[in-house]
């Protein structure tokens, strides 16, 4: 981060106080904001017996592992990780190209039906999508798509919030460039490849993250399409543990820790442009 | 629960096009489109008929585990079939099987679904299921006659075949009831029960009964429903403000005036609560063993069954909360083979009764509750024949009508019993003005 | 609630095409070109989304009975107007729009210029903890949340307890449920928006603060005076999204209380998933759909024509 004004050499006392309160301010924050993780980390090392307690525990448990044998038992937790993994990269990958891709075109080229494009895009994103859950999915029953990974990935490839960032970003790219790329006898494509998608690098990196960890935290369409357990994703899995009279919320804590780990790494390694390409590539943190 | 999945966007008209034969083909009707139930040809299983190939069966908790267990054996005395039972989760189950039954496709050959929730789907796609009477009529007599009446509609259909029950009773606290000088056998009657519960608390300081109102079934009120003989409503007209309900809703409101209610949220509130000891009594179905063996080991022994305590003294001394059924979606390729299995599970003594055993899946099927295991003494109710309690019980549960727009009746319902229990309203007018409120958004009549 | 749009989207207002080509004197360009970048995206929103919602559309003026459905023009859209159920989640909604946007945005704010201090180490860190919350999956928020709001033995009454306080019935009166929906919504989308406007701060050329610290302002009358003016477009985009998050609230109050107790939580998203899944009656669940979707045109626009007039640049 560049440092907004220069660190004195000699802190104020005053100012050395007002210090402490940040800090102080923020690490309450951060309490609050970790407290439920904790609680997750610690229910995760116990059995769910031992949850109900009162009070409920509040030190971490010693069957960390047994619950950890048992969700693979159950549920396999392995093999719907993988799952998971697998639609979660080709979806993002596809996804990302073809948001980027059209941006683009939204921002560069003017050709009829463009403001309708535009226009619908946005409408798309106010429309709740339960509502659309039974004609999608008598769509993909037609083709007889169901319980196919391609059912749970194709129908939210094209994503209207993907669309308007990566537009806002290609909307600042200098026409100048273009023009003398094309003077230069290089292909709109190629173009594209080689000298504009480079320069918005930020937006790319914060649609990949985000379109990622929408995909990986999905519920409702993948527990619609998919009907065999070896091809549940995690969530849809981790739902099965709810049963109708007994839950089992320790293996439920630990697969959702499981979880949301990968999120956790994929944002603290990525955050830079994740906060960067949500505000158009301005920041130059 | 749910997340949403990605932002969705759509295109301009011009391009709908590409989608018209579809648009054409199903927008208005979804499935069923008025029709019929259809039936399943051919012979049934044990009359000669021959089954093979595949079929899949939706299931969830103890009941796909059992399902899973004796599909094996199933595979092995119909060699080339093959059964798979998926484990779909309860919470969204009822998601996957609307939306299949709405999609016309996408179903599995066998679907679990509790008894409670077969109207509505019977009502609004009235050709979404096989009508299994051909089939499974003869066993009409075997079958508990509430959970038969839950599964047959109107022509004589046969909708699905009933799997389990669940028998009421009231398991109670033996330590506070001594420690109260409370006997457990003479609470007759609901009035016994709250005078019972405020010598109780007198005593021993524990409260009678954990509710929650706002859950999806509003707690006890429709088990003191049903026990009257009862639902949400008769004839086809709004019920909810008839004297039984009045009694039954006055009756909760006596209980939460005389500070016997512990008031615990949903389903974990309710074990967690029952585990601290936070209630005597917990009035409620046969299932509610399974729950205390597993999650509360440590009160082994502590714990007794009476019947109901009644309306009036010779009154009816059960009702039933729960139960599931199975189903043949009409969409199934495989019917006659998913008969099969249906009736290899649920029509023969054995098999019911290792599901009572390893599942504690009480069952519907009558025959099988003359097993000599339902008059074993069970050891964690300190040698009491508890199964032999519900058994009784069970033969006596009052059928009752439910209907399609109970789900709707319910929500309305939530509102009138947390109105009463938590806010103090007066039971009579709270239930009149639900039975109006429902009556408009139903378009029924009320029922005099 | 809602993902986050592209705030410069909106803020800038649409379709800012440079110039027509042929003004540019250059190359024409190619028409072909534009479906290359735009026809794969478009072509799945013509297959995967314009079927749904004209279906979602047509159903909604029609009623379905026994298998049979009948074509009943604005019957569907009548109703609301006498169903409590529907005119009380809009009023719930209405409570979160007063009550919670504005608490969540402010400490948000807040929360970022902490954060925004020139001297604070670590700042990728506090960030990413503030973050967290917004990628916890849906079914460990559920559970950790009911744990923590049990009206017995949970966290936060045993901590009320400890101060001599509570227990609060969190979760089953009414009153407290909104208050238990606010905060849990609050807990989850703060961090994630302070994020945003933290990013919008860095985004403020360092000369600016210099040039008030010069004019000797203090820290404080900066950034009310010079900074936060600059920040609006951002601070908008951050509203903007909030509200339509709370219009298409689903999520949380789904599965903290499933719209109880006595509707106390019920959204009208939470609504028509009941009407249409739960009670089968999917026209009456198309035409709250379009409601939504209109509410959430309308309130955009206001707020955007209302707040967005003071553009930067």
């Amino acid at each position: 981060m560049t440092p907004l004004t220069p660190a004195p050499a000699r802190v104020h006392p005053a100012r050395r106080a007002g210090r402490c309160l940040v800090r102080l301010l923020l690490a309450l924050g951060a309490v609050v904001s970790l407290v439920p993780f904790l609680w997750m980390a610690i229910a995760a090392t116990h059995s769910t017996p031992e949850l109900f307690r009162s009070p409920p525990p509040f030190l971490p448990g010693g069957r960390l592992l047994d619950n950890l044998v048992r969700l693979q038992d159950t549920i396999g937790f392995g093999r719907v990780l993988l799952n998971s993994v697998g639609i979660a990269v080709v979806h993002t990958a596809l996804s990302s190209l073809i948001s980027a891709m059209c941006g683009y075109g939204l921002a560069k080229y003017r050709f009829r039906g463009r403001g309708l494009l535009l226009g619908a895009v946005l409408m798309t994103m106010m429309i709740p999508f339960q509502v659309l859950l039974v004609p999608l999915f008598q769509m993909m029953a037609s083709v007889g798509w169901i319980d196919s990974y391609q059912a749970v990935i194709l129908p939210f490839l094209a994503n209207s919030f993907g669309i308007l960032l990566m537009r806002q970003g290609f909307v600042d790219f200098p026409d100048e460039l273009l023009e003398s790329a094309r003077v230069d006898g290089s292909g709109e494509l190629r173009t594209f490849y080689q000298v504009v998608l480079p320069c918005v690098r930020p937006q790319l990196g914060a649609l990949v993250i985000f379109t990622f960890m929408t995909q990986w935290n999905s519920f409702i369409w993948p527990l619609l399409m998919l009907n065999t357990e070896d091809k549940y994703t995690v969530p849809v899995a981790l739902n099965t543990l709810t049963g109708l009279s007994r839950v089992d919320y320790s293996g439920l804590m630990l697969g959702s820790l499981l979880a949301t780990l990968p999120l956790m790494a994929l944002f603290l390694f990525f955050q830079r442009q994740f906060v960067a390409g949500l505000l158009g590539g301005a920041v130059k943190g | 629960m749910s997340t949403r999945p990605t932002r969705r966007a759509v295109l301009a008209t011009g391009l709908a096009a590409t989608a018209s034969p579809l648009l054409s083909g199903c927008a208005m009707g979804g499935v069923g489109g008025g029709g019929r139930a259809p039936e399943i040809d051919g012979k049934a299983d044990d009359k000669g008929g021959k089954v093979s190939g595949k079929i899949t069966v939706w299931s969830w908790d103890v009941a796909a585990k059992a399902m899973k267990r004796l599909a094996g054996d199933f595979e092995q005395r119909h060699p080339g079939t093959t059964v798979d039972v998926v484990d779909i989760g309860y919470d969204n189950a009822y998601d996957k099987i609307t939306i299949g039954l709405r999609g016309g496709t996408g179903l599995a050959d066998v679907l679990t679904v509790e008894g409670t929730h077969m109207p509505r789907y019977i009502a609004n796609f009235p050709a979404g299921f096989y009508d299994l009477m051909s089939l499974g009529g003869r066993y009409g007599g075997d079958f508990e006659r509430a959970a038969w009446h839950t599964v047959t509609g109107p022509g004589g259909k046969l909708f699905a075949l009933p799997w389990d029950i669940g028998p009421c009773a009231l398991y109670y606290r033996t330590d506070h009831f001594r420690a109260a000088g409370v006997d457990p056998r003479s609470l007759l009657t609901w009035d016994d029960y709250v005078k019972a519960g405020i010598r109780i608390k007198k005593a021993t300081g524990h409260k009678l009964i954990i509710q929650d109102p706002a859950d999806k079934d509003a707690g006890i009120f429709p088990m003191l429903l049903q026990q009257q003989g009862q639902h949400y409503f008769k004839g086809g007209r709004v019920a909810v403000d008839t004297p039984a309900a009045v009694k039954a809703l006055t009756l909760m409101k006596a209980l939460g005036d005389e500070g016997l209610v512990a008031y615990e949220r949903g389903w974990d509130g309710l074990v967690t609560g029952t585990k601290e000891g936070k209630a005597a009594t917990t009035p409620t179905a046969a299932w509610w063993t399974g729950t205390l063996t597993s999650e509360m080991p440590e009160l082994k022994g502590r714990f007794g069954v009476v019947p109901l305590p009644g309306f009036t003294a010779d009154s009816i001394r059960t009702s039933n909360v729960g139960g599931s059924t199975l189903a043949v979606p009409a969409q199934s390729k495989n019917p006659r083979l998913a008969w099969a299995f249906i009736e290899f599970l649920l029509t023969r003594k054995d098999n019911q009764i290792s599901m009572l055993k390893r599942e504690g899946l009480f069952p519907a099927y009558l025959p099988a509750l003359d097993d000599p295991h339902l008059s074993e003494r069970q050891d964690y109710f300190d040698g009491q024949r508890t199964l032999d309690v519900f058994a009784r019980l069970a033969r006596n549960i009052p059928p009752v009508e439910y209907d399609k727009d109970d789900a709707k009746a319910a929500d309305i319902m939530i509102s009138a019993v947390t109105g009463v229990m938590l806010h103090g309203r007066d039971p009579r007018r709270a239930l009149g003005s639900a039975a109006g409120q429902l009556a408009r958004a139903t378009g029924r009549k009320r029922a005099e | 609630m809602a993902a986050p749009t592209a705030p410069t989207a909106l803020d800038r207002g649409p379709a800012p095409v440079r110039k027509p080509a042929a003004a540019r004197g250059g190359r024409r360009r190619p028409r072909l070109a534009a479906w290359i970048f735009a026809g794969p995206a478009a072509a799945l929103f013509a297959l995967f989304f314009a079927y749904p919602l004209g279906a979602s559309l047509l159903q909604s003026f029609t009623s379905e009975d026994a298998g049979t459905t009948r074509w009943v023009g604005l019957d569907q859209y009548r109703r609301m107007f006498d169903d409590p159920a529907f005119l009380k989640s809009l009023f719930n909604t209405g409570v979160i729009l007063a009550i919670q946007v504005p608490v969540m945005i402010g400490l948000g704010l807040a929360l970022a210029v902490l954060l925004n201090q020139s001297w604070l180490r670590f700042r990728g860190t506090w960030r990413a903890v503030y973050f967290l919350p917004a990628v916890t999956t849906l079914v460990a928020y559920a559970v950790v949340f009911q744990v923590l709001l049990k009206t017995d033995g949970g966290l936060v009454n045993q901590i009320l307890g400890a101060l001599g306080a509570g227990p609060v019935d969190w979760l089953n009166s009414p009153t407290w449920a909104r208050v238990s929906l606010i905060a849990s919504l609050t807990w989850r989308w703060t961090g994630y928006n302070a994020v945003i406007l933290l990013a919008g701060l860095q985004a403020i050329g360092k000369e600016q603060y210099e040039a008030a610290s010069i004019d000797g302002a203090g820290t404080v009358t900066t950034y009310l005076r010079v900074i936060l003016p600059q920040l609006r477009p951002v601070v908008l985009f951050c509203v903007i999204t909030s509200t339509i998050g709370t219009l298409q609230l689903f999520d949380e109050n789904y599965v903290l209380t499933r719209g109880g107790p006595d509707d106390a939580t019920l959204t009208p998203v939470v609504y028509l998933y009941k009407v249409g899944f739960q009670q089968l009656d999917f026209g009456y669940a198309a035409a709250i759909a379009w409601v939504v979707v209109a509410l959430i045109a309308a309130i955009s626009a206001l707020q955007y024509l209302v707040f967005g007039r003071e553009r930067r640049r």
